[in-house]
């Protein structure tokens, strides 16, 4: 049923009539999907309504808007690439663009029916704290901004009203950084004391004692003014609130410790605060005279509220990511790859250099299940994304596919073991295959999924230096009489307008060419001819190789020109185990329009 | 409109509608039914330029700048620095510095741009001032190059917002541009293109022919094209006839063979065929209809429309293609002279050969020239002898301020910013009033006129708004001049103010960074400090030999700088270090008291780290070298490091995200590049990471031995192999 009507009638149903807790504040006048818009002002009463409605529902869809995704053509994945080199392209992307909006969806599909939470969150990397956190700058592409423009997207309110974040890691250093204090558990005596040990130990402790005896007299109100303050001075005593405090300053950790053991012994009166240096390291011990046991609670109390209150205003936006991972809820993506990527970067902490370790570093701290899903379905265009000023339908255009493709596999995705199973497939893996480009959906992806061989890494050989402007086929007859491995079936395809691969469908050939090229075209004076014209070739290590390397040219020519150059010596061979066959398509063509 | 008309007659009311008041007013110019003059304390916004008015204000600038005595300009952009590490330091030499500039150019985009052509009225006996707001985008507008694509420093957009920055403007409204590289290659992609669909026997054909096989499906198409073809040729010739017949059978394809007319001539415009049907069509075409014309008009962008036009005979066909090339031509012409946009205001400054007055203008004139002119040269010399060809005249108020003793005032008061010179030099027209307290008088008036609307004491920019900073830097210029002794009044108006005698100690001279006070002269490329009485903290280390610094970086993270100048000090001796940078967390320069130090550090670093002995362990440098990933190289290597156009976050990152590998390094100082100030005598004789030589091996081998041997008696230790470093 839900396959034959139109959906959006469906999901106008729901909408209508679920529970979703807040239409959005302006009356569009068709009502239609009603995205919650999220921005700074709203966040934390919309952080308690989200968090009830991840925890109820059954899948959470998201959905990213970038500031850009690739600089170059060949920038982007390709059918050519291994899942490596498809990692190394977005971890690419993932570092320098920045993210403005955030989509998230928590649904539910009963009886045919998706039940939908969507919401908006507008983000930007304000540096709220002066931390120098979480983005020091970014870069953005300006067509991404225009089209962004052309949805109404507002930038002045995405600037001044965007909702900032800090990413696990960076949370750590910030901890450090602001140097807040921290109240610290006292500390059983542990080790054995050196002489200095004993000395620092006996200094504090009859600074402590006669600090706590000062406070106490002063406490009976009998000296006048004068001497209290004095008497204050001398002491050095200081104030924290309400309460007086003493500062004991520290050289080393050890100190810290030596303090904590040493103030054991007035545990029922003072609480340790732990002050930070700017560097790290630990700078001081701040000793705070509560006036009693319940006094002490109190303020311990007090403390730590402000600390997790303080964290929470420090992880911004980072809240709801934290909320989706504790969920255990599966995450549904398009394009994920290059979503995660960006997630793991912004939210978790900098990627790691090699795919598997960001494999394991997704899976190991953070969200469990994911699916994909497959982009070459069609997603049912809606009219009302431009009518109202609302952003985000495409998360839920997501789940709203996800339910559909639940329908159409058979699969009663109310319970999320029921549908693991049908979707193994799809969960934990990556597209990396899939030349995902937001704009040009349409007949590349068809076209693709028609004809896809898998061809051996080994097989495949670059060339460049051909005049600009060279096609393919051209190439390819340039080609065919050069060398005796052209004598066999191979194909020619342009990467980019400076580079071109040649997939040799015998084995071996791809070697003698290359060893030809190696020679100068020694005796083959068609081959040789085009070496002088300029022609280079590499094997797929050498793309490997300026993909680790980070070697990102516009052109793919200039970079493995540069890879060629680059002297070699670092580099440890871990891409043993990695996948060598990559996916060949006849009908790959670059779009001279799309250049 | 009426939104506007509003406005307009709440003017009076008050001051507090200036900021939506800026929203509203893109284009002022269709309310300037309420010309007037000299209204008292007049808040009329200032004229905001984007891609809608554009066309009609470049007409009016022109006729401004070419009267104008002089032009003050101000730009705003998305970013300063790309990484913390590329601030501005002290330690930086004047090819690092521009490196800098460079980088900082090359990376972020110019989103807002302030012309303020300033004219002398001698009627009025004030300046008349017409300050324009220029909103910027580099949108792709033309299919060339890869896409744009540029940075933002987070904290500059913060910034900007703060001051109530039109974004959302910016990027629906601003004005693209082209730079001259960019002009000449749309014009070749053109050319190409244009070339392709017109030469007749040209390689699309052949590449058909060539294949020898025209393939079943092409023969069959070719038929069915022809037979189509003919038919609607024969219809037209019926309809003509005054037969009409009915064209049923047609209806099928009229979505791709739809008939206009074109250029008063029967055409068909071909849709929705791939480029080798197309081509077939073409063969076609010329095979079998001779008065049929196959041609390419321009649609949008680069794309082009193909038609089909009927023509009565062979000349009248020929006068057809003379004609269609013609306005194939002339439509390229308009669209790249669109797409050229912004950089027409650029041209007319560089043209008419006016003083420009800027406020500590190096980057803007840097990310001027990066933009609408050519990429920056590699070398700072490069680019000070092309920006000179480009901008004869400049001059740079914040260096003005700086260097004439009648500003002193303002210099002790540490206030030559921009805004508060402006409060200082121009009370009048801050506050409206005629103010008493002003320690130069008389004041120069200025007239502000927008569109028709004229007033003497306009104040309703905002600061930091590209065209009211403009506007402000050239009321600082006028008003200086005039303390400078320039009398408007008597100056024969059409001189040039550039070559005016007071200002030649000025003209030309740019601060390089104006944290050195480092100033460099534009027309001789010639580089000095700023003269400055000793006194002033920022010139204690005026003169700094880099050949005495070591860049250090990727030691252990929690090392501060104290800490590494007292191991180092343990070491060479207490004196050995004259002080120590911190770049970022990561790195650090040490700068030594003499140029051998620098060397004879690095040697012993090498020596260390390839004796991995319990005695190099013991060593005083070994806190630095802890981790194992602390290097260390002479000053040269910072500015390969700078010349990068990556840009980590920190310091020994970018460091190894160019490829540096080695740990210790002494880098030859290019030949051809003379530095004046690094005069180290060893400058260059040391490369590579060559061990250091055996005679010196063995007396550091000697010393470690000593040291090692002598251990319980600790005291006398770090000094003895000090002075064994200091006294070889």
């Amino acid at each position: 049923m839900l396959t034959r009507r139109p959906p959006w009638l469906l999901r106008r149903r729901f909408i209508t009539t679920n529970t979703n807790p807040k239409p959005i504040s302006k009356p569009t006048h068709n009502p239609k999907w009603c995205v919650k818009q999220v921005s700074k002002s709203n966040f934390s009463e919309t952080l308690k309504n989200i968090k009830d409605e991840i925890l109820q529902s059954d899948y959470i869809a998201v959905s990213l808007k970038k500031t850009g995704s690739h600089s170059a053509p060949w920038h982007k994945t390709l059918s050519i690439d291994t899942p490596e080199t498809a990692y190394l392209k977005a971890k690419y992307a993932a570092e320098r663009f920045q993210l403005f909006q955030f989509a998230v969806c928590p649904f539910s599909v009963r009886d045919s029916k998706l039940i939908a939470y969507p919401y908006n969150f507008h983000l930007f990397p304000r540096d709220d704290f002066k931390l120098g956190m979480p983005c020091y700058s970014f870069m953005c592409q300006s067509s991404y901004l225009t089209s962004m423009a052309n949805e109404g997207f507002d930038f002045n309110a995405c600037i001044n009203e965007g909702i900032s974040y800090l990413s696990r890691a960076q949370e750590s250093i910030a901890r450090n950084r602001r140097g807040n204090p921290v109240v610290s558990k006292l500390i059983e005596s542990s080790s054995a004391h050196s002489v200095a040990d004993t000395l620092f130990l006996g200094r504090t402790k009859s600074r402590v004692k006669s600090w706590l005896s000062a406070c106490k007299e002063s406490n009976t109100g009998s000296e006048d003014a004068l001497i209290r303050s004095l008497r204050k001075l001398m002491v050095g005593s200081e104030e924290y609130g309400s309460r007086p405090c003493l500062r004991v300053d520290v050289c080393s950790e050890r100190h810290v410790q030596l303090v904590l053991e040493m103030l054991k012994e007035f545990s029922d009166d003072v609480v340790p605060l732990l002050i930070r240096a700017k560097g790290g390291g630990i700078q001081a011990v701040q000793v705070v005279l509560t006036s009693s046991k319940k006094d002490k609670e109190i303020f311990e109390r007090e403390q730590q509220c402000k600390e997790e209150g303080e964290n929470k205003r420090v992880r911004g936006f980072r809240e709801v990511i934290d909320l989706i991972s504790a969920s255990q809820k599966p995450v549904v993506a398009q394009n994920s790859l290059n979503d995660f990527t960006l997630i793991h970067s912004k939210f978790l902490g900098p990627l790691p250099p090699i795919m598997d370790e960001f494999r394991t570093s997704l899976t190991t701290s953070y969200l469990k299940r994911r699916f994909f899903a497959p982009i070459d379905v069609e997603i049912p265009q809606q009219v009302e994304a431009d009518e109202n000023k609302n952003h985000g339908f495409d998360v839920v255009r997501i789940s709203q596919l996800f339910a559909k493709i639940c329908s159409v596999l058979k699969v009663s995705p109310q319970s999320v073991e029921d549908a693991s199973s049908a979707f193994k497939g799809y969960a934990n893996i990556f597209n990396a295959y899939s030349a995902s480009s937001d704009d040009h959906m349409e007949e590349d992806v068809r076209i693709s999924t028609d004809h896809q061989q898998k061809i051996s890494t080994e097989n495949v050989v670059f060339v460049w230096g051909f005049t600009v402007g060279t096609s393919a086929r051209m190439l390819r007859n340039q080609l065919l009489t050069s060398h005796e491995a052209f004598s066999e079936e191979f194909d020619v395809c342009l990467v980019d307008k400076s580079c071109a691969i040649i997939a040799f469908w015998k084995p071996n050939s791809s070697a003698k060419f290359l060893e030809a090229m190696e020679s100068g075209g020694i005796n083959r004076d068609s081959l040789s001819n085009l070496i002088s014209e300029g022609l280079r070739a590499a094997d797929y290590e050498t793309y490997k190789r300026l993909c680790n390397l980070g070697l990102w040219e516009v052109n793919l020519a200039d970079s493995l020109d540069n890879a060629l150059a680059a002297d070699f010596d670092g580099h440890t061979e871990d891409s043993h185990k990695a996948s060598t066959e990559v996916h060949w398509r006849n009908t790959v063509r670059i779009n001279i329009d799309e250049i | 409109m009426t939104k506007k008309k509003q406005l307009w007659s709440l003017r009076p009311l008050s001051q507090t509608l200036t900021l939506i008041y800026r929203t509203f007013s893109s284009s002022s110019s269709s309310s300037s039914s309420c010309a007037s003059t000299s209204t008292s304390n007049s808040s009329f916004s200032i004229k905001n330029v984007t891609k809608s008015n554009f066309d009609s204000a470049l007409v009016g600038l022109r006729q401004h700048i070419r009267g104008a005595d002089f032009v003050a300009i101000d730009l705003e952009m998305t970013g300063i620095t790309s990484a913390p590490w590329r601030e501005s330091f002290e330690l930086d030499r004047f090819d690092i510095r521009y490196l800098k500039v460079k980088d900082s150019a090359d990376k972020f985009a110019v989103v807002q741009l302030g012309v303020c052509p300033f004219r002398w009225d001698p009627s009025v006996s004030s300046f008349v001032a017409h300050p324009h707001n220029f909103y910027v985008f580099p949108r792709q507008e033309l299919p060339i190059s890869s896409p744009y694509e540029f940075m933002c420093q987070t904290a500059s957009l913060d910034f900007l917002a703060k001051y109530q920055f039109d974004f959302n403007t910016c990027i629906n409204e601003g004005i693209s541009y082209l730079s001259r590289g960019q002009e000449e290659e749309a014009r070749r992609l053109f050319t190409n293109l244009y070339d392709n669909e017109f030469l007749e026997s040209h390689s699309s054909f052949k590449d058909i022919k060539d294949k020898g096989i025209f393939r079943m499906a092409d023969v069959l198409f070719t038929e069915r094209m022809k037979s189509k073809i003919s038919e609607w040729r024969n219809g037209l010739l019926q309809v003509r006839n005054g037969d009409h017949e009915s064209q049923d059978s047609t209806k099928e394809s009229v979505k791709q063979f739809e008939t206009i007319f074109y250029m008063m001539r029967p055409a068909v415009k071909l849709h929705g065929f791939t480029s080798r049907q197309l081509r077939l069509i073409q063969l076609v075409t010329k095979n079998h209809f001779k008065d049929l014309a196959y041609i390419c008009v321009s649609g949008d962008g680069t794309s082009l429309q193909q038609l089909l036009v009927y023509t009565d005979s062979i000349n009248d066909k020929d006068l057809l293609m003379t004609e269609v090339k013609g306005s194939l031509h002339k439509d390229t012409e308009l669209k790249i002279k669109n797409a050229v946009g912004l950089r027409h205001v650029i041209d007319l400054l560089s043209s008419e050969k006016k003083l420009i007055v800027g406020h500590n203008c190096f980057l803007d004139l840097a990310h001027l020239y990066s933009k609408f002119i050519a990429p920056l040269p590699s070398t700072g010399e490069d680019y000070i002898s092309s920006i000179a060809k480009h901008f004869p005249h400049i001059i740079d108020t914040k260096l003005l301020l700086n260097n004439n003793d009648v500003f002193q005032v303002l210099k002790r008061k540490r206030s030559t910013s921009l805004a508060k010179a402006f409060a200082f030099l121009c009370p009048e027209i801050v506050s409206g009033v005629k103010a008493s307290r002003s320690a130069f008088k008389p004041c120069i008036k200025v007239e502000v006129q927008v569109d028709d609307t004229r007033s003497s004491n306009w104040n309703s920019g905002a600061k930091h708004e590209a065209g009211y900073d403009a506007f402000m830097t050239g009321c600082v210029f006028a008003q200086a001049c005039s303390h400078l002794g320039i009398n408007f009044e008597s100056r024969i108006t059409s001189s040039n103010l550039a070559l005016e005698e007071k200002l030649q100690g000025c003209i030309n001279t740019l601060y390089l960074s104006w944290i050195n006070g480092d100033i460099i002269d534009l027309m001789t490329g010639i580089r000095t400090v700023e003269s400055s009485d000793s006194s002033d903290y920022k010139y204690r280390h005026s003169k700094i030999l880099f050949s005495n610094i070591v860049l250090l970086w990727g030691f252990p993270s929690k090392l501060k700088a104290a800490e590494i100048k007292e191991c180092i000090l343990k070491v060479f001796g207490q004196s050995s270090v004259t002080s120590i940078y911190h770049l970022d967390e990561t790195a650090v320069f040490v700068q030594f008291i003499k140029a051998e130090l620098v060397s004879d550090f690095l040697d012993l670093k090498a020596t260390l780290e390839r004796n991995n002995d319990p005695i190099s362990v013991l060593h005083p440098l070994s806190k630095i070298l802890d981790g194992g990933c602390t290097c260390a190289a002479n000053y040269e290597v910072y500015k390969e490091i700078c010349e990068s156009p990556i840009s980590e976050m920190l310091f020994a990152d970018q460091a190894e995200a160019i490829g540096i590998k080695w740990k210790t390094k002494m880098f030859a100082p290019k030949p051809e590049e003379p530095h004046q100030e690094t005069s180290g005598p060893e400058d260059g004789q040391i490369t590579g990471s060559n061990p250091p030589s055996s005679k010196e091996f063995e007396k550091l081998v000697s010393v470690l031995d000593g040291l090692s041997s002598r251990r319980i008696a600790s005291n006398g230790l770090e000094d003895s192999l000090a002075q064994a470093q200091i006294g070889r």
